[in-house]
């Protein structure tokens, strides 16, 4: 029955079409919410001769410098086989500053500087290597990069999250 | 110590089982090798003057220079750089307002068919100019300071583009000699402990500000005393040496002579030959590398 393509395709027309059918005498399923809330993963804590989760985080001015410098630990990471978790930079800040000159016509000379922030996560830094790679990242430290070592913090994995307003005005509402 | 109760078992002998024979270590598994009660007297592990040294490091504040190979290459790096650029937003604005100079000063100009006439007080060419006079009014500082004009090693303030330890000049015996910050151990404190007491002994309160890097000593060095100092109970001393990195301060509180702050391959220079070599090994600066 039906045009010439269709008759050409038997399957349809055969009476046993259909026959291993089920899904539509189950109950309707409600379809799931797509992306959950992301979960930090389970810190490792720092035993006697190790330490945890470590964050190397890297503030300047200079994008090149701080950018090479963090290649550089990275790399350095991987060569004396330390696990690196994450490798992640946090939003640039802009800063931006006026020079107000009064001299006949008011000029408002504004410049912007950018500061960024590149953050080397780092786990399982045995306390033999500790003391010498922290040694070897304050030698090769560029000019204009501060560096510093943290330990890594539930807080710290929220700050990298954008604010919502409109979803905590919602929550404060209820509450 | 499971070494240390052997030791007082009578029926394995007696000072025999000394600290490894002539080997002098105090190394508890050592008395398996010990050679038998020789004639003279075997070292014991009381017989050392244990010392905990600081080795106070200052690091670079300012990058190496380059090389001629190295500044030849990136010279050559930034030409490519710039003849592959684009043109920025500044400098099409440069180009824009020449242009409409140009086109000012033809023959066929007519002020009335000028659209927007207030809009040209200040012109890409002329902040360009304002910018430039500001950078030549800019000086940087100079990388060599005073005290690397007149050799002057007591101050921090040379060498900014590489590492220097402190070292100081004590009397030992009969004779002064420089070494590093080092004091006695006492019993009941760790040996970071001691190295962090000679930090805090050479400078008063809260003048040197330091981080020590780790709980284990990064170097070690024996040496036995001249015939004359040696007692019954000293054989010699063991010092154990701590690395840390300055953070603050410098050294006011000593005599001008008597402390400097030196780079590795000035080393040499003060140090004797036994003890530099000890030094050497966990003493590293990267200027070596890059001659």
């Amino acid at each position: 029955a039906g045009n010439n393509l269709a008759s050409e395709r038997h399957y349809r027309s055969m009476p046993t079409h259909g026959i291993g059918k089920y899904k539509y005498l189950l109950p309707r399923e409600v379809p799931r919410k797509k992306r959950e809330k992301l979960k930090m993963k389970q810190l490792k804590p720092g035993t006697d001769t190790e330490y945890g989760v470590l964050n190397i985080q890297l503030n300047g001015y200079d994008m090149t410098l701080v950018e090479h410098y963090i290649q550089y630990i990275h790399r350095l990471c991987n060569q004396l086989k330390i696990r690196v978790e994450e490798s992640y930079a946090m939003p640039t800040k802009s800063t931006e500053f006026s020079v107000l000159q009064e001299q006949g016509t008011k000029m408002n000379m504004e410049g912007v500087i950018q500061s960024h922030e590149r953050i080397v996560q780092v786990s399982g830094l045995s306390s033999l290597l500790a003391p010498i790679v922290v040694e070897v990242l304050q030698t090769n430290q560029p000019e204009g990069v501060q560096l510093c070592i943290k330990e890594h913090t539930e807080a710290d994995f929220n700050a990298r999250f954008k604010a919502r307003p409109e979803l905590e005005g919602l929550m404060a509402q209820i509450n | 110590m499971a070494a240390a109760t052997l030791r007082r078992l009578p029926a394995l002998g007696g000072r025999a089982l000394g600290a490894g024979g002539r080997q002098g270590t105090g190394r508890p598994g050592s008395w398996l090798h010990s050679v038998a009660g020789g004639p003279g007297h075997t070292p014991r592990l009381e017989d050392w003057q244990r010392c905990g040294a600081v080795c106070l490091q200052r690091a670079a504040t300012l990058s190496r220079e380059k090389n001629p190979m190295e500044s030849a290459f990136a010279q050559l790096l930034e030409q490519v750089e710039l003849e592959k650029s684009l043109y920025s937003d500044h400098e099409l604005q440069v180009f824009e307002d020449e242009e409409k100079i140009r086109w000012r000063q033809a023959e066929d100009y007519d002020s009335e068919e000028e659209e927007d006439v207030g809009q040209d007080i200040v012109t890409a060419q002329d902040l360009e100019d304002m910018w430039e006079q500001k950078l030549r009014q800019f000086r940087a500082a100079d990388r060599e300071q005073e005290a690397d004009k007149k050799d002057d090693r007591s101050t921090l303030n040379r060498r900014l583009d590489e590492k220097l330890t402190l070292l100081v000049k004590e009397k030992v015996g009969d004779e002064e000699i420089w070494l590093l910050p080092q004091s006695e151990w006492k019993p009941g404190e760790t040996m970071r402990q001691t190295a962090e007491r000679t930090l805090s002994a050479l400078s008063g309160r809260n003048e040197l500000q330091a981080a020590f890097l780790g709980n284990a000593p990064a170097g070690f060095y024996k040496y036995k005393y001249p015939k004359a100092m040696r007692t019954s109970d000293t054989l010699g001393a063991k010092v154990f040496f701590f690395k840390a990195l300055l953070v603050n301060g410098d050294l006011k509180a000593r005599r001008k002579g008597d402390y400097v702050w030196v780079t590795k391959s000035e080393l040499k220079d003060y140090l004797k030959p036994k003890y530099l070599r000890q030094v050497n090994r966990f003493i590293f600066d990267t200027a070596a590398m890059y001659p």
